[in-house]
């Protein structure tokens, strides 16, 4: 009996070649950026190597130097490692929830008809379009002791406020976390917006006349439906947030001291600045691990959506 | 209803002050691309919240070559050609791996886990692996080379040209592709003469989109290039002169001509911005 799909009717060995050529350019790229390379990290995170003090030899005589999990062991035990971990997902906490709260409520504003809708529907996406390290500089700017902040602060508070707010540990942090909220609400908000004008309207309006109000409706009606929706965009947004670097480089460079590191930032400088590269090898391997285990129950959602559709 | 049009008054003034404050931001560093040096901070004892005299000496400072006693003179002229050419480039790259493998997805059900690796991999830090991948280019003598610099833009955006496309080949019905083959088309043949034209409008928006995300790189750039193929973002990051310190001024202006492409672009596919950025996930 001939198969219903006309693809396989034709040449079956013709049809499965197409299909492999197809996916094969995208295979070939990730084996050679991303599945050498990585195999490249393991065996270097397993050596004491770095170019600064391995006298001449290359990256694959790293043999040498060979240091089983001296590294893992090191960095598991060092305080500005377990820091960056730990303050990267501060941000990630903080960040995440506030950038989906301020777009919800953005959303269910942008529901209703207003004068000039478009406009300001435009102006709000903005941000999102700034290349993350221009916005890191904008608000280098904007947190300067003789910048726009401290002058609103002293109109309003009518004294002269010359705070220096990125020289603060934690103020440095919340700036950056500013920084962060003001680029990437604008995506949550569009996500959000774009789950709500998608409910079904009826389901709603029976939940009207059937008496509830809007607590109720929110919770009985809208937000089951939402569920889905809000769940890819804590994923999406989490899962960028976790690797921020652009906006704290071009910020703080990590200062003051540590106290603004994120993973990528402590892996950059250890990497850059003080070219100490078996060391971050296996920091990125650390993080991979981590990573990929935090990613198979994030992703869970989005594959399940997929296969849906 | 006179409560209702208070309700309605309050919460315009509130969409109001929102806006303010998601704008605020660009209009600083647009202002400050066009004030003159004495009015990039109120360290004079008074802040400009508009330029009083405009300029365009920050551009030119930047730009022009003329300006001898200047040591930032004309040095924003190549990280603007070189983030066009590896923003366009790679975004070529992404675009021709991420269309074919789409389609395979999409029609062949092949890629076996190559759909959920590509999700992955935008989970990973990119400096995680940047180490090696740094390493093979100094092998290869890639290290600050636009097609060194590509090729990882190539792999960086694939997932979303990947996944993008696969929703716009999904939307496209089987029928047509099937009916060209039953007719005696090859499978290649129902590919390129059926489904690519068709797709036209989708390959167009994901390009774009793919852009913008090359565009907006830094830290590969920051890490793979040293002098001759720095990009906007680098370029800004590294602009200082001993003699006036931060600049400011020139700073903001390499800014704004950063912001230009992703704020056209992102207007011209605001529809498929949530498609994308969600990998499909959500349709509008």
């Amino acid at each position: 009996m001939a198969s219903k799909n006309p693809r396989k009717q034709k040449n079956v060995s013709d049809t499965a070649r197409f299909g492999l050529f197809l996916t094969l350019p995208a295979q070939v790229m990730l084996f050679f950026i991303v599945v050498f390379p990585m195999l490249a990290a393991i065996y270097l995170s397993l050596s004491t190597w770095s170019p600064l003090t391995s006298e001449g030899t290359f990256w694959y005589q790293a043999y040498k130097y060979w240091g089983w999990l001296s590294n893992y062991w090191g960095l598991v035990r060092q305080k500005d490692y377990l820091l960056a971990l730990a303050r990267t997902f501060i941000i990630v906490l903080v960040v995440v929830p506030v950038e989906f709260f301020i777009g919800l409520g953005l959303a269910f504003l942008f529901l209703e008809k207003f004068p000039g809708k478009k406009v300001f529907h435009s102006i709000i996406l903005m941000p999102m379009m700034i290349v993350p390290a221009v916005a890191g500089f904008i608000f280098y700017m904007i947190f300067q002791s003789a910048g726009p902040l401290n002058a609103v602060l002293s109109r309003v508070l009518f004294r002269d406020v010359t705070l220096t707010w990125l020289t603060g540990k934690v103020s440095a942090l919340i700036c950056i976390m500013i920084a962060d909220i003001w680029e990437w609400t604008p995506l949550m908000f569009l996500i959000l917006l774009s789950g709500l004008m998608a409910l079904p309207e009826d389901q709603i309006n029976a939940a009207v006349i059937l008496g509830a109000n809007r607590w109720q409706r929110f919770k009985m009606v809208i937000f089951p439906l939402m569920k889905p929706v809000i769940v890819i965009a804590l994923i999406i947004r989490g899962m960028e947030a976790v690797k921020i670097f652009d906006p704290i480089w071009l910020m703080t460079a990590g200062g003051p001291g540590t106290s603004t590191e994120s993973i990528s930032v402590y892996m950059y400088k250890h990497g850059f600045k003080y070219l100490n590269w078996s060391w971050v090898a296996a920091a990125g391997i650390l993080v991979l691990i981590l990573m990929s285990v935090i990613s198979m129950f994030a992703l869970k959602p989005l594959k399940e959506k997929k296969q849906e559709a | 209803m006179e409560q209702k049009l208070f309700v309605k008054i309050l919460k315009f003034i509130l969409v109001i002050v929102v806006t303010v404050l998601f704008l605020f931001p660009i209009y600083w560093m647009v202002t400050m691309a066009f004030k003159p040096y004495t009015e990039w901070t109120a360290a004079g004892g008074k802040i400009f919240w508009y330029p009083t005299k405009p300029t365009l000496d920050n551009f030119r400072s930047i730009f022009s070559k003329q300006l001898k006693m200047n040591p930032i003179a004309g040095t924003a002229i190549r990280p603007v050609v070189n983030s066009l050419i590896v923003a366009v480039v790679g975004t070529a790259i992404a675009m021709i791996a991420g269309v074919l493998a789409a389609y395979g997805i999409s029609r062949y059900k092949r890629g076996g886990n190559l759909p959920f690796s590509l999700l992955q991999l935008r989970m990973f830090p990119p400096i995680a692996i940047i180490i090696p991948i740094m390493i093979m280019w100094a092998f290869l003598r890639m290290i600050d080379t636009w097609f060194g610099l590509v090729v990882i833009y190539g792999v960086v955006t694939l997932p979303f040209a990947t996944w993008l496309m696969k929703t716009f080949f999904d939307d496209i019905p089987h029928e047509l592709d099937e009916a060209a083959i039953v007719d005696g088309c090859s499978n290649a043949g129902a590919f390129v003469k059926v489904v690519l034209p068709l797709a036209k409008g989708g390959i167009a928006s994901t390009a774009l989109f793919v852009f913008i995300l090359n565009w907006s790189d830094f830290l590969v750039a920051l890490v793979l290039t040293d002098r001759r193929w720095t990009t906007i973002p680098v370029h800004i990051s590294k602009l200082q002169s001993a003699l006036v310190g931060q600049l400011y001024g020139p700073k903001a202006a390499l800014g704004v001509i950063a912001a230009i492409p992703p704020i056209v672009f992102g207007i011209l596919i605001q529809k498929y911005l949530v498609r994308g950025l969600t990998f499909g996930a959500i349709k509008k």
